[in-house]
């Protein structure tokens, strides 16, 4: 496996900004493993997701000069990108009457060793502050951030009502985020 | 989201939307104009970089897919794939596919086909003009690439860009090398149109056979320093034709 230091991945972004194509296909080479797992974990269509994916990197090559280094690390502003774009397509298609069950079978994430030391301690906090909140709670607001969940899919996954649902997860964000800075 | 909500208004209230914005929680309509209201509102955006820095932690448990080969291949072709050259009958010197092919595939084959003198026997430096021209090719993969052509009797280096783009908050300088000596400054350079860059009577002392021209990426305006900062995106040795 390629080991994908912070420091490389940020390197690369940078040379993608300087129209570097071979950084850009270094850069792609690295993560998008990851971000294929993102579109298709969101998208759960692997059609779309290939689709997807493509527009990303698109995006990644335009947009790679708006990179900040520090802050956000570059993986995550890799994901951020995959993510955002995978959700602006379920927003577009909406109303979904898809069958979310017909999930694609993606084993979990194990975790990564590198990024989870990285992460220690945003990890351990946001962990810590999600369990804080009740199991059900907490798990919406997983579902939300890593399957691209609606509040009605949400609500049909927890059975209860829709707008017992958003003023769950509302009040559970309020807590989070109080947790979050304390 | 239901705007009869008993949070709208307050200070949770638009934390939560932010949220929520961020979760993509929102519908198409709210979610453009959350987008636009955290455009507006230093407040509302550092409230966005909370929500995703912190969320961002998360982001290990998507798991790693591979994806099939024939994504990259799409993507590269659409990239770069077609960089098409526009042709036309403009004059050799305006002719980027000309100089396209010039900078790929060697310096001879174009300079003879463009017929200059090439023919003429080698006569007395300082009888004749000089004229060098170097290909300035792409420094690993930079996708930048220029034609330099100095001739001595106008004292001046035309420039003219094949690849590369112009970035926003950068610039593209130009400096010429003689031998060991440090790289000098000829100036900020545009990558998309032709430039005539005159030379002092240093300079055209210098200019000759293997000087070599490079391009580096610079901050806006070029290096305040006098010596270059930036990576090298492209570099090139004059030959005399």
């Amino acid at each position: 496996m390629v080991s994908n230091t912070t420091a490389d991945i940020a390197d690369l972004i940078a040379r993608c900004a300087l129209r570097d194509r071979k950084a850009f296909a270094d850069l792609y080479q690295r993560t998008s493993a990851k971000l294929f797992g993102v579109s298709l974990r969101i998208l759960k269509d692997r059609a779309e997701a290939e689709e997807a994916l493509q527009e990303v990197y698109v995006k990644i090559w335009q947009r790679a000069d708006r990179y900040v280094a520090g802050g956000y690390s570059p993986i995550s502003w890799l994901v951020a990108v995959a993510r955002n774009h995978a959700l602006d397509i379920l927003r577009a298609r909406k109303p979904m009457t898809d069958d979310i069950d017909a999930a694609l079978d993606v084993a979990d994430a194990g975790p990564d060793p590198e990024q989870a030391a990285l992460d220690k301690g945003e990890r351990s906090r946001i962990d810590g502050c999600l369990a804080e909140l009740e199991q059900a709670k907490a798990d919406a607001v997983r579902g939300a951030y890593l399957d691209g969940f609606s509040y009605e899919e949400l609500a049909a996954r927890h059975n209860v009502p829709l707008n017992t649902m958003r003023t769950w997860l509302r009040r559970s964000l309020i807590k989070l985020r109080e947790c979050l800075t304390a | 989201m239901s705007q009869a909500d008993d949070m709208d208004g307050s200070a949770d209230g638009d934390r939560v939307l932010v949220a929520e914005y961020v979760l993509g929680l929102l519908d198409a309509a709210e979610h453009q104009r959350m987008a636009r209201r955290i455009a507006d509102d230093p407040g509302l955006a550092a409230e966005q970089r909370l929500w995703r820095l912190r969320l961002s932690s998360l982001d290990n448990e998507f798991a790693e897919v591979t994806a099939p080969q024939s994504v990259m291949a799409r993507l590269q072709n659409r990239l770069f794939g077609s960089t098409a050259a526009s042709g036309g009958l403009v004059g050799w010197w305006n002719s980027l596919a000309l100089w396209r092919g010039l900078a790929a595939g060697g310096l001879a084959v174009a300079v003879a086909a463009i017929g200059l003198n090439l023919l003429q026997p080698r006569v007395d430096v300082d009888s004749v003009a000089t004229q060098l021209v170097a290909a300035l090719q792409a420094n690993e993969g930079s996708g930048v690439e220029f034609v330099a052509f100095y001739d001595s009797s106008t004292k001046a280096v035309r420039l003219l860009g094949l690849e590369g783009q112009q970035l926003a908050e950068k610039d593209y300088e130009l400096w010429y090398i003689k031998g060991d000596e440090p790289a000098v400054s000829m100036g900020v350079i545009p990558v998309d149109k032709r430039t005539s860059i005159a030379l002092d009577a240093d300079a055209q002392s210098k200019f000759g056979e293997g000087t070599v021209l490079a391009v580096t990426l610079e901050q806006k305006g070029g290096s305040p320093t006098g010596k270059a900062q930036g990576p090298i995106v492209a570099v090139g040795k004059a030959m005399p034709i």
